[in-house]
């Protein structure tokens, strides 16, 4: 495994991709997370004293994570799709023969790249957001006591939205199709799921993970939702299925 | 030494290497011809562990691929696929295969001298030719200092110096006692490569054995000119002979150029020429392989 894990490592480190996907993740959560404090910020005139009371500056603040998961997710698909695009992937297995050591190895590695662009999206989204939130009197400062538990929340939303990005990349192979699937489920599904009845859209999006991001960063939750941690376990339910039979196809299939 | 025993892959229902069994010595190089489509390249990844085999095993110094504990100082394979990210530059590809593996880092640079790639080590791949890539795939063949090595089909996209250079290359590693396995179709390259044969068609093994003996199997003619050439073929032509005009020479198999002699004597005829003619390892591969390539094109016509 050691050896198995210095390759990952070796594989990562000069590629210059792995810096651009996490200044990639913190610029879209810092990005997304200013328009959306900015716009509450300017309107926070019109809010009304219960609205500011039960307002989520740390939710908001976050907001902007929720970008930088696409990046995440391409970062861990790109690492399997890529290697079997290029026929990389032959050439991995003649060094590494155990190709369940590799899965976990690129899981490790990658998991490790994904937490630390994971927390300096986190901290930078909410630093900006709560520069432009206090504008409007509404920021809430680095003393919140829910801001631990959110930061943590993010971190490890995005950490296994990378695992699940590469079980992904090991199911499907081919990175148009994953990179497809992925946008799909995190993006797209959320929208479709507005098309249902009343009753069961907060039913059904609850077990969306975009849903299950959102709630892991806020500080105010929906009795819809699952709580925090549920939803990110329900998450690691989602990888660890795709990661079994992406392993599975990775061992049965010739690279 | 490579040692494959009773080697089986079928891919739905149709049968690409069928029962295959041979041993791959050290110190000579090996050439492992065949067809194309006959089951080379699917042999070679049997041998990798990279395809699953239905039946039998190969062994790579007594053990299976998988069960190395640090391959590529075991074995060197080049692949055809290349399998090279093209956004790397080639000194990074050699070194995470060298990490792999608890090779020394400056080993990438060392393999890369040997192979005339150090003045571009630190040039991206993707901006490579067809020849370079195949340089940098035997630069990672060597990176661990295998003692065998599998190199299927080098001499694609190498241009006539690459081909000079592979050619003594492979050869002075089989010198250094190592065990060279070369995949090719092209029959004058491994003429002049190989000293040892396998050779499969349509998934079966045809022949293993050295060169000079692959060779001497096919059908050698003797040419013969001479101006009395009606009377002489009308000598000739006996049972069990068969001969055939080629210009204003005869062509003669199945008599020696001792007998051949005797009878122009015997009719008082003049000999211009009496050679025997050396079957190439082309004609003694389509000789040998010919009946397998109309098997398989009439099984395929059924």
């Amino acid at each position: 495994m050691r050896t198995a894990l210095a390759m990952e490592w070796e594989k990562l480190r000069p590629v210059h991709k792995t810096s651009r996907t996490i200044a990639l993740a913190i610029a879209l959560a810092v990005s997304v997370s200013a328009l959306v404090a900015l716009a509450v910020a300017s309107s926070a005139s019109h809010m009304s004293a219960h609205d500011r009371l039960t307002f989520d500056s740390v939710g908001i603040s976050l907001e902007g994570v929720n970008a930088a998961v696409l990046a995440v997710a391409a970062f861990g698909i790109l690492s399997i799709t890529r290697e079997y695009a290029t026929g990389m992937m032959a050439v991995t297995f003649l060094a590494q023969p155990g190709r369940l050591r590799v899965l976990g190895a690129k899981l490790l590695t990658h998991a490790g790249v994904a937490g630390l662009a994971g927390a300096g999206a986190c901290v930078a989204a909410f630093a900006v957001g709560q520069t432009l939130l206090s504008t409007g009197g509404l920021a809430t400062g680095w003393s919140a006591p829910q801001l631990p538990a959110a930061l943590g929340g993010g971190v490890v939303y995005l950490i296994l939205v990378c695992v699940w990005g590469i079980a992904l990349g090991a199911l499907v192979r081919t990175s148009a199709s994953a990179i497809i699937l992925s946008a799909f489920l995190l993006v797209v599904a959320p929208i479709l799921v507005q098309i249902l009845p009343a009753g069961v859209v907060q039913q059904a999006s609850r077990w969306l993970p975009s849903q299950i991001g959102v709630q892991a960063m806020s500080a105010h939750h929906d009795p819809h939702a699952f709580a925090p941690w549920t939803g990110l376990a329900v998450l690691a339910g989602y990888a660890a299925i795709t990661l079994i039979a992406g392993g599975f196809r990775m061992v049965r299939r010739e690279p | 030494m490579i040692e494959v025993r009773g080697l089986t892959k079928r891919y739905s229902g149709r049968t690409v290497v069928d029962d295959l069994s041979f041993e791959v010595k050290p110190g000579v190089v090996t050439g492992f011809l065949g067809p194309n489509g006959s089951g080379k390249t699917t042999t070679a990844r049997m041998i990798l562990g990279l395809t699953r085999s239905d039946a039998g095993v190969a062994r790579i110094n007594g053990r299976r691929y998988h069960d190395l504990p640090r391959p590529l100082c075991e074995l060197g394979a080049l692949i055809d696929s290349g399998g090279v990210n093209p956004s790397r530059t080639a000194v990074e590809h050699l070194r995470w295969l060298a990490a792999a593996n608890d090779i020394p880092r400056s080993r990438a640079d060392e393999v890369l001298a040997m192979v005339g790639l150090d003045s571009v080590a630190g040039r991206k791949v993707g901006g490579f030719s067809l020849g370079m890539r195949q340089r940098l795939g035997i630069a990672a063949a060597l990176i661990g200092d295998p003692p065998v090595l599998i190199l299927d089909e080098p001499i694609n996209g190498l241009d006539p110096e690459g081909i000079r250079w592979i050619r003594g290359f492979m050869q002075g590693l089989a010198a250094d006692g190592r065990t060279v396995l070369v995949a090719s179709h092209l029959m004058s390259e491994m003429a002049l490569t190989a000293s040892a044969l396998i050779v499969i068609g349509a998934g079966r093994l045809i022949a293993a054995e050295s060169m000079t003996d692959f060779v001497e199997r096919a059908v050698s003619s003797v040419r013969v000119r001479s101006p009395q050439l009606d009377a002489l073929e009308a000598t000739i032509a006996v049972e069990g002979v068969s001969l055939w005009r080629d210009g204003d020479a005869l062509e003669v198999v199945g008599l020696s150029i001792e007998q051949i002699g005797s009878m122009a004597s015997r009719i008082g005829a003049t000999l211009f020429e009496l050679s025997p003619q050396r079957a190439s390892l082309e004609d003694a591969f389509m000789q040998l392989t010919c009946h397998t390539a109309e098997f398989a094109a009439r099984r395929q016509a059924s």
